[in-house]
């Protein structure tokens, strides 16, 4: 391709029907097929006795609550979906709370609803995060906030992880008056308890919608009144709704139900301030023409198999067009604008290994699409940087330096998705997690980790032979394996995604035919708050 | 050879005739009505003269602006084509005033045919069989009473003008002629303005078979065999084909004989159709009934059979030329069958349709042919005549061109306009057909018995082809850029379920409720276990319409989807179905709001409303009568109530369209109840 070209349709060299597309096509399915399993799975919420019991009282089970809030059909960009598994005992899927940014009433709203069939929807440490996180979504792209509100407060065995820190349960109502100051509305519906802590929930919100003979608003349930002061009160009398809405005041609206508590929810979305315009020019999506199924065959299924990323990028873009920016300079990084959905974008994403060059190309790329008011997304797949004498001798490290700042000092929305490898610093340059992009996601075999786990091995390796060897002894080839395995094991379990997602490292592990979606809903999510003036003008690297 | 000719007509004919004219390098001129302005025909011709407004009598049958167009384009000649002013006798001296010349017979074959009584008697006259009954002009009722009663019953009771079955009557018994009579009088005359009947005996098991003749100006005729058309519905043509399974060649020598006999006695010239009527039970015995003096719409079989174009025959004989042909020249090759593609809707007893053209196909293939008319994305009326397209298929035998009639019509698609597609499909494939026994009343007695096709069996697969298309088309939503506004209940793991109503002509409402993403959906209908759906490729096609290659229980298939507004179309190979999504039902509210409501059941013209708001009506009451292609259709209260609503005379109402809604008044009809029964003490 040559400069001066403009929109460029991709033209994929990858053969369909070659035997490497097939392979990688059948274990990203694999891959795929597992990942859906684990959100069936997690989905459930808590175990059946919890949720029949939940439903026997004529409450609706969360996910239920969320699609009745939700505009019919309309889509919901969950967050976290598997955060807690393979902890707690697997106790508590999802970290039993949802979160997600949803459409009510034609507009973007983000919603945290406790799952009360898990350990009575108390807060485990994850589930703290989960909120704070989704909080944080919410504040970044300035998202109204919707709790549906049915827990038991913090969970208690695991308080000291739980209550006192800076980013535990305080912080939620922290958040919900700095968002509120800052115009961001806060509507909660008690649809279940709110004792302890979480009563400060609907307490802290704008507006408060309680659920008659169902929610309850306490500071002190009936068993720890009775134990305080020796005062027997049923918990309907105590912190009901009906007591709340003609007594304390604490709710606003009664509703009879869960679904006619969510119905006036949607009534007070309709009555918010109009969100603020776009703050770029969207325009007319299109579908891409490359059949975006085809990104199974086109992954490749070893991460440290090289692919043209390209193929990536054009079965994800509108029209499968992409235009892209020094495209013969520092190729090891692609820069190219495009449109995903009609939003404008600027993709950054990893062909290789990051030299200088490709670095100080991704820090003019990312400084022209702050300019230019272009979102940014980050296509991650980056074993690193590169190492050695002459590129230490090069300056690697400030070159890097400059994309890292670029990086974080960029006021558009960035969006993250780990495709492939998520290495050392290069994590750092494509903006990962600690670089707060607005979202950020893994594929199924994305692998994240300071190092890969053969060459943490060998690092290890080879400071343990050097001891050996000073002190004069011999390490046998048997011994060195035998220390490497349990290594490379533990990095290979670590650097897994559901590893990741687990612990709220990310906002979901995505299926990569859902990339194209799940970018566009996170677009139109981050689309909401408006952009800061830039304050530095492009550096030409 | 002329150098312009003017094609008086529109539709698959005029597009037919364009074609010869184009491959003999004579200029074309087509005519057209406000209505056919991007008419198929228009386009095809190398100039278009508009003609005057829709209604055809101020068009199309307008003989003064057929000929001033005829003049203003420099044509020598014009092609009638089939029906309109093609075998009017007005309209042939019009033509030789304006030395203009006329494709087709003399004027005086045109008047002789052209009155089906004076026509029988002089072709009883030159020996030729003809079917026992009465025809005297002006026969009054009393005389076609004693006419009925001396030919013996069954009888059919026919128009003297005019043909292709208006106006014609079967009648079993004396008590059932009165009826007849007065409604094939006002058929007759609302159709041909002329109300003349007379009487003719009914054959038992009849067959169609006319013979095709070509005479030049010279004395010299030939046949070109026969056709057999006796699929007919309601003495409309369905399936014509040749030869004739019927006929012994001995049979066949005599009537092609008889044949070329009524064209002498006629003196005619051009091409022209002598039709017969035969009994399957003597196959060796034919009457005459009576002469089509212009091509027939069946004529592709001919053409198919003989490898002749006839439109170009025609047009020599028109010119002047000699008849080069001799009957030995004429070889008739395998068989051939034609299926006439009507815009009618067999499970709503043929009921004329209409509507965009969303996605047309026309078959293609050896021994193929398609005359057509339609053109992808256009509106059909229904002003005209309801025949869209003829398609053709020859074979070595009839079985071969059975075999590729039918698949052919597999192959076309016409979705936006409900046609007969699948009913002929249908009728083709019935044994009795298949072996060549047919008759004038087998599609008659199949209608009776029920057996119009059958209801689609393949509803949840329609469902879920539906499904697949509506989350594709909210894949990308036009008019917007918020991927939020695709409302396909993304879910990061199982999606949203989001449930619809379908409901078609032979079904009663459907539910179906989806999961999944459009290249795998989950569909369940009405509650049954989920199928799963997989979409394993897709391409935009026609107007909002997608075709699908889909998956499910165990077989990949394609399918075609446009959608309409609330219409639904949805295509698999030979079948086409029309469905209508119901809204969603809302909490609270009631789903029997409008169980009075009164749809049109096809796209027409409001001719009569006898009702006014406020009216309070019975069960049965007539409340709109809505006119389109020529046939009335009357809608009727579905129950008591006082009417809320209804369409204005002069109204163009769509399909499905809400003419007119009947609100039950529970209250009011109790008293009114009992205000009657004391009144008349029962």
């Amino acid at each position: 391709m040559s400069e001066g070209d403009e929109d460029v349709t991709w033209v994929s060299a990858v053969d369909t029907r070659g035997e490497e597309y097939l392979e990688n096509h059948r274990h990203q399915e694999a891959l795929v097929k597992e990942l859906r399993a684990r959100l069936a799975l997690s989905a459930l919420g808590g175990p059946v006795t919890s949720r029949e019991r939940h439903v026997q009282r004529g409450k609706l089970l969360p996910r239920q609550r969320v699609e009745s809030l939700l505009d019919r059909a309309s889509a919901f960009l969950e967050l976290s979906p598997l955060a807690g598994s393979g902890l707690y005992d697997d106790e508590a899927p999802g970290a039993g709370i949802i979160t997600g940014v949803g459409r009510v009433g034609g507009r973007e709203v983000l919603v945290v609803a406790n799952d009360a069939t898990v350990k009575g929807g108390t807060y485990y440490p994850l589930t703290v995060k989960k909120h704070l996180r989704a909080q944080e979504v919410a504040l970044e792209n300035r998202l109204p906030c919707i709790y549906l509100v049915d827990s038991g407060g913090a969970y208690l065995p695991l308080q000291d992880e739980v209550f006192p820190d800076r980013d535990h349960f305080g912080r939620i109502f922290f958040n919900q008056a700095r968002m509120s100051a800052r115009g961001i509305a806060q509507i909660a519906a008690v649809l279940g308890s709110c004792t302890a802590g979480g009563a400060y929930v609907p307490a802290m919100s704008d507006e408060v919608v309680i659920v008659k003979n169902q929610g309850t608003i306490f500071l002190g349930g009936p068993p720890l009144v009775k134990a305080a002061t020796g005062e027997v009160v049923d918990a309907e009398d105590l912190g009901g709704g009906l007591m709340h809405a003609r007594v304390s005041g604490v709710a606003d609206h009664l509703a009879d139900d869960d679904q006619h508590a969510l119905r006036i929810v949607r009534r007070i979305v309709g009555q918010l301030a109009a969100p603020l315009p776009t703050p770029w020019v969207t325009s007319e999506s299109e579908d891409p023409r490359l059949s975006p199924a085809e990104l199974y065959g086109v992954i490749a299924r070893d991460s440290r198999t090289p692919s043209d990323v390209r193929e990536v990028i054009g079965r994800l873009v509108d029209g499968s067009r992409f235009q892209e920016f020094k495209a013969l300079f520092g190729p090891t990084l692609v820069t190219c604008f495009a449109h995903i959905h009609g939003q404008p974008v600027g993709i950054v994403a990893n062909n290789g290994v990051l030299f200088a060059e490709s670095a100080l190309k991704g820090a003019h790329f990312i400084q022209l699409c702050d300019q230019r008011r272009i979102p940014l997304v980050f296509l991650q797949n980056i074993t690193g940087f590169m190492v050695g004498r002459a590129y230490e001798e090069g300056g690697i490290a400030k070159h890097g330096a400059k994309m890292v700042n670029a990086v974080a000092s960029a006021r558009v929305p960035k969006l993250t998705v780990v495709i492939g490898g998520s290495f050392g610093a290069g994590n750092y340059s494509m903006c990962g997690r600690a670089y707060s992009p607005r979202f950020l996601w893994m594929w199924p075999g994305a692998r994240i980790s300071v190092m890969g786990g053969d060459q943490a091995a060998a690092v290890l390796a080879t400071v343990r032979r050097d001891q050996f060897e000073s002190r004069g002894e011999e390490w046998s080839a048997q011994d060195e394996e035998a220390f490497k395995e349990p290594i490379r094991q533990r990095y290979e379990d670590q650097g897994s995604a559901y590893y990741s997602t687990a612990r709220l490292w990310d906002d979901g592990v995505i299926d990569p035919l859902d990339t194209r979606t799940v970018l566009a809903l996170a677009l139109s999510a981050c689309a909401n708050a408006p952009l800061a003036e830039p304050a530095y003008g492009v550096f030409r690297m | 050879m002329f150098d312009t000719v003017l094609v008086a007509n529109r539709g698959e004919i005029a597009v037919r005739i364009i074609a010869t004219l184009k491959r003999l390098g004579i200029r074309s001129v087509a005519v057209y009505s406000d209505e056919d302005e991007g008419a198929r025909h228009v386009r095809a011709a190398d100039l278009a003269v508009r003609v005057g407004a829709t209604p055809a009598i101020e068009s199309y049958l307008s003989i003064e602006r057929v000929l001033d167009a005829a003049r203003a384009s420099g044509a020598q000649a014009i092609h009638p084509g089939y029906g309109f002013l093609s075998e009017n006798a007005e309209f042939v001296r019009a033509c030789e005033r304006a030395e203009i010349v006329f494709v087709g017979p003399s004027v005086e074959s045109v008047e002789m045919m052209g009155d089906k009584i004076r026509a029988k008697t002089a072709v009883a006259a030159a020996g030729i069989p003809v079917v026992p009954g009465r025809a005297a002009p002006d026969m009054d009722d009393g005389d076609l009473a004693r006419a009925a009663h001396e030919v013996g019953y069954p009888v059919l009771v026919k128009p003297s003008a005019g043909g292709g079955g208006k106006g014609m009557r079967l009648v079993n018994s004396a008590d059932d002629l009165a009826d007849a009579v007065v409604s094939a009088r006002r058929e007759s005359a609302a159709s041909f303005g002329d109300d003349t009947l007379f009487i003719e005996r009914y054959l038992e098991s009849p067959r169609h078979i006319e013979v095709q003749i070509l005479a030049d100006n010279f004395g010299h005729a030939i046949h070109l065999g026969e056709r057999e058309c006796s699929l007919q519905r309601r003495h409309q043509k369905v399936v014509e084909e040749a030869p004739s399974p019927l006929l012994s060649d001995r049979t066949r020598q005599e009537i092609t004989a008889a044949a070329l006999r009524v064209g002498q006695a006629a003196r005619y010239r051009g091409v022209g159709t002598i039709e017969f009527i035969a009994s399957s039970l003597r196959p060796d015995e034919f009457f005459f009934m009576e002469m089509n003096t212009r091509l027939q719409v069946e004529h592709p079989v001919t053409e198919m059979l003989t490898g002749l174009d006839l439109v170009e025959h025609q047009l020599r004989v028109a010119a002047g030329e000699p008849l080069s042909l001799q009957q030995d020249d004429v070889h008739m090759i395998g068989h051939a069958i034609e299926a006439r593609i009507y815009a009618e809707d067999p499970s709503r007893d043929f009921l004329p349709t209409g509507g965009d053209v969303l996605v047309l196909r026309e078959p293609r293939g050896e021994g193929v042919r398609v005359d057509s008319s339609m053109i992808g994305g256009a509106r059909l009326g229904t002003t005209y005549d309801p025949l869209l397209a003829k398609v053709i298929a020859h074979g070595s035998d009839r079985d071969e061109a059975l075999s590729r009639l039918d698949r052919a019509l597999a192959e076309m698609v016409t979705l936006g306009v409900v046609t007969n597609t699948a009913f002929v499909r249908h009728l083709l494939a019935r044994a009795d057909v298949r072996a060549g026994q047919l008759d004038t009343n087998l599609i008659g007695r199949m209608l009776e018995s029920g057996d119009s096709g059958g209801p689609d069996e393949e509803i949840a697969e329609r469902g879920a082809a539906y499904a697949v298309a509506q989350l594709l088309a909210l894949q990308t939503s036009p008019t917007s850029n918020s991927r939020f506004d695709v409302l396909d209940g993304w879910r990061m793991g199982e999606h949203a379920r989001t449930s619809f109503s379908l409901v078609n002509a032979q079904s009663e409402p459907i539910s179906i409720e989806v999961a999944g993403a459009w290249n795998r959906v989950q569909v369940s209908t009405n509650g049954d276990s989920p199928i799963e759906v997989r979409c394993m490729q897709w391409q935009p096609v026609g107007v909002g319409a997608k075709e699908l290659l889909l998956t499910m229980n165990g077989r990949a298939s394609w399918m075609l989807v446009a959608l309409d507004g609330p219409h639904i179309w949805i295509w698999r190979e030979g079948s086409t179905s029309l469905w209508r999504l119901l809204a969603p039902a809302r909490p609270g509210a009631s789903n029997a709001a409008h169980d009075g409501d009164v749809r049109s059941p096809m796209p027409g013209l409001v001719i009569d409303v006898g009702v006014h708001v406020g009216d309070h009506v019975s069960p049965g009451d007539r409340l709109v009568v809505i006119e389109a292609m020529k046939m009335e259709y009357t809608l009727a209260a579905p129950h008591a109530g006082r009417i809320d609503l209804v369409v204005t005379q002069g109204d163009q109402v769509v399909l499905d369209e809400v003419v007119a809604r009947v609100a039950r008044e529970p209250d009011v009809g109790a008293v009114e109840g009992v205000t009657a029964k004391t009144g008349e003490t029962s």
